[in-house]
């Protein structure tokens, strides 16, 4: 099979620049910057001045569908599903596309519970030395607990509820924790359409990289440089061949002429960070989303993973 | 397009360390499951895995990291082994490395300062310069096996549930085929035997309480199946083309020949009642193969001993292979080995080498009454003889996340 060529004709996007790709892609165009906020935990600590970016109002119950599924998400599976499902209906690819022949390939941040949802665990396991008690944990802890937990922890479960609630039901492949994953995801899904495996590949990433967990570690780890901020964001892009989508007769963001992930050891760089904040693994996934409605012709980046994600784009005549 | 074959394997499992040890185990259906000894469930309902016993032999820091997260001593330990086997001295730029695991390690101990779970009170600490990390991120090993054996040309670390392992092991393979990479180091690694690794999948209703039961809890396929049981450990494998392998004069294990993922998109935890997601996989690695059903002379089932996935698993089975699923033999490995959760699909890879090597099937020693709608042509004895060309072994994640292998015997 001949090679084709490489299209996006969907982008959905959650950054703290906007709730959508449109928000955010204007946002960055005009040279706006994330507002941050102090995260409450952190109060009197190190870290109460350097904050975190703060997240347009998602309007997640909404956008998808009510609130059932909500129950199941961690933040970052939230802000793929939102980033996930607008990007197949900007591509229109649910209509296009067979499931079976629709591909899904993803980066994942670090995992994220919310503190409060283990807390009463451990609080029903301490004894009474106010040490932590396994004894005490089958006796009360884990029924103090939310049975939901391994859902919101499992790394693959943001992709995955993505494919629960899109219906793509082809091959896929999920990385993590940092951007030098993500941009694997891309390479495979840029190849996979190109070979022909899959007519359509979604792909992109998410982080909750601003929850406060994240944070502490992220800060332990030496990941956050001076002046940067952690940010919690998602973007996802719809690949597809050159001649479906003229077919179709689609818009076309651009052809994806290239893309390497190669060894990198000479310092990590997020053309991100500055406005945006540090989001990590979705980091590659925003970068390109906001080059392909910029215009941009280059995308690089380089994680914490040593691994460097170049992609060259060119407008479509 | 460039064959691919397997040049080295490595192990550490319930059931024995290294792949000698493990090879036995299988052959004469041992049981790695027993009461848990790594932290103290007596509590719990749950009170069985399938835990790794002994100590390994690990370099300093990957022996530090693996005093809190066990599993990364178990994924040097399998690639260390793997890149002997196979004689690679080091990773290079010819190398893809890509390893699976599921669930990043957290001991609840972590949250508690001066007697209460209080995360502002343990958080002020840590930034006072005290405290463990309360992470350790699920590339640790992958950045530790490079630190310590050398930096290969891509380096990935998959996260895809149960499906992990034969997801990298597949995707290796695919990109050896390809003619992206010479050679693949590629497995799974895990372990979720700790209190919040074992009270997770108790409180979803994963595992079975049967624990009067022992070494036989985890019953593939059986009538009285309660669900399954945890195990740990890693499976490394290291894939090369079969030009070079040939051309370097090792020992080939088997052949690679053909791979697919697939997605239920139904349920987290459930898979599609009618098997869909299983099927297609299975008969789409049998067309990446260029097999037809036919062709395929045993099956190692994902069997975990759950009451939906054995059913689903059998019913996709049986409409796979239609004309002659009552001709292949099915194994459960699971039923010895525990659920190694990442690691369990390419533990299962090098089960699936046993028939090969040694000419005889892993057994379902567990199986006694064949349950309702699980119908299969089931290994139930050890020492069964074997003499196949192509194997189908099968991992379905939690999520929906589904793979199948396809292997061949290597006749030289």
């Amino acid at each position: 099979m001949k090679p084709d060529k490489v299209v996006v004709t969907g982008i959905g996007m959650v950054t703290p620049l906007g709730a959508t790709a449109k928000e955010s892609s204007r946002a960055w165009q005009e040279g706006r910057f994330a507002g941050r906020k102090p995260v409450a935990e952190f109060t009197g600590t190190a870290l109460e001045d350097v904050g975190v970016a703060i997240l347009p109002d998602l309007k997640a119950p909404e956008r998808l569908g009510g609130r059932r599924m909500l129950k199941y998400m961690s933040d970052a599976a939230v802000l793929g599903c939102l980033a996930g499902r607008e990007a197949l209906q900007d591509a229109d690819a649910k209509a296009r596309f067979v499931p079976d022949r629709m591909g899904l390939y993803a980066g994942t941040g670090l995992a994220a519970a919310s503190i409060n949802e283990v807390r009463k665990m451990v609080e029903e396991s301490i004894d009474e030395a106010g040490e932590f008690s396994c004894r005490l944990l089958g006796e009360r802890g884990l029924a103090a607990s939310n049975p939901l937990l391994s859902f919101k922890i499992l790394a693959n479960m943001p992709p995955c509820l993505i494919s629960i609630m899109e219906g793509i039901k082809g091959p896929n492949l999920i990385f993590t924790p940092w951007e030098g994953q993500t941009g694997a995801a891309f390479l495979e899904a840029w190849k996979a359409v190109a070979c022909g495996e899959v007519d359509c590949a979604l792909a992109g990433a998410s982080d909750s990289a601003a929850h406060p967990a994240t944070f502490l570690y992220l800060w332990q780890a030496g990941l956050l440089k001076e002046g940067e901020y952690p940010a919690s964001g998602s973007a996802y892009l719809v690949l597809e061949g050159l001649e479906t989508a003229r077919k179709d007769g689609r818009p076309i963001y651009a052809a994806v002429e290239d893309i390497r992930v190669i060894p990198w050891n000479r310092g990590i760089s997020d053309p991100l960070s500055e406005r945006v904040g540090r989001t990590f693994a979705a980091a590659p996934a925003i970068l390109l989303g906001l080059a392909c409605m910029d215009g941009g012709e280059e995308v690089s980046i380089c994680g914490v993973d040593q691994q460097r994600f170049e992609v060259e784009l060119r407008e479509t005549e | 397009m460039r064959r691919v074959v397997i040049t080295g394997f490595g192990v550490v499992s319930p059931v024995g360390t290294g792949q000698e040890a493990f090879w036995d185990s299988l052959s004469r259906g041992s049981s790695g499951i027993a009461t848990i000894t790594h932290f103290d469930a007596s509590t719990f309902e749950v009170q069985l895995a399938a835990e790794v016993k002994g100590m390994l032999e690990l370099p300093e820091p990957v022996a530090i990291v693996a005093r809190e997260d066990p599993k990364v001593g178990f994924a040097y330990a399998a690639c260390a082994e793997a890149l002997s086997d196979a004689g690679v001295t080091a990773l290079d730029h010819r190398v893809l490395l890509h390893v699976g695991t599921s669930l990043e390690s957290f001991d609840l101990k972590k949250v508690i300062c001066e007697g209460k779970a209080d995360f502002e009170a343990v958080a002020r600490k840590i930034l006072k310069g005290g405290g463990p990390p309360l992470q350790i991120p699920l590339d640790t090993a992958t950045r530790l096996i490079i630190e310590q054996l050398g930096r290969p040309g891509q380096a990935l670390t998959n996260c895809s549930a149960c499906a992990a392992g034969v997801q990298a092991i597949g995707h290796g393979f695919q990109a050896i085929r390809s003619g992206q990479f010479e050679t693949a180091v590629a497995g799974g690694f895990d372990s979720m035997i700790n209190p919040l690794g074992v009270g997770g999948f108790q409180l979803l209703g994963a595992l079975t309480t049967d624990n009067q039961r022992g070494a036989r809890a985890c019953r593939p396929f059986d009538s009285e199946r309660r669900g399954t049981v945890l195990g740990e450990g890693a499976a490394i494998f290291v894939l090369e083309t079969w030009e070079r392998a040939r051309a370097e004069g090792k020992e080939i294990l088997a052949e690679v020949c053909g791979y697919a993922s697939t997605l239920d998109a139904y349920s987290l935890s459930a898979p599609d009642p009618e098997g869909d997601g299983a099927s297609r996989t299975m008969a789409a690695a049998l067309r990446d193969a260029g097999l037809s059903s036919l062709d395929v002379a045993h099956i190692n089932a994902h069997g975990t001993g759950t009451q939906l996935n054995d059913e689903v698993e059998a019913k996709a089975i049986r409409r796979v292979f239609a004309d002659n699923w009552e001709k292949i033999p099915v194994s459960a490995t699971k039923s010895m080995t525990g659920h190694l959760i990442a690691a369990a699909g390419a533990i299962e890879v090098g089960a699936c080498l046993l028939p090969f090597i040694r000419g005889v099937l892993p057994p379902n020693p567990s199986l006694e009454r064949v349950g309702q709608g699980c119908e299969l042509n089931h290994v139930r004895e050890p020492g069964t003889s074997f003499d196949g060309e192509y194997v189908v072994t099968n991992s379905f994640g939690f999520g929906g996340q589904n793979v199948s292998l396809v292997l061949r015997r290597y006749y030289g």
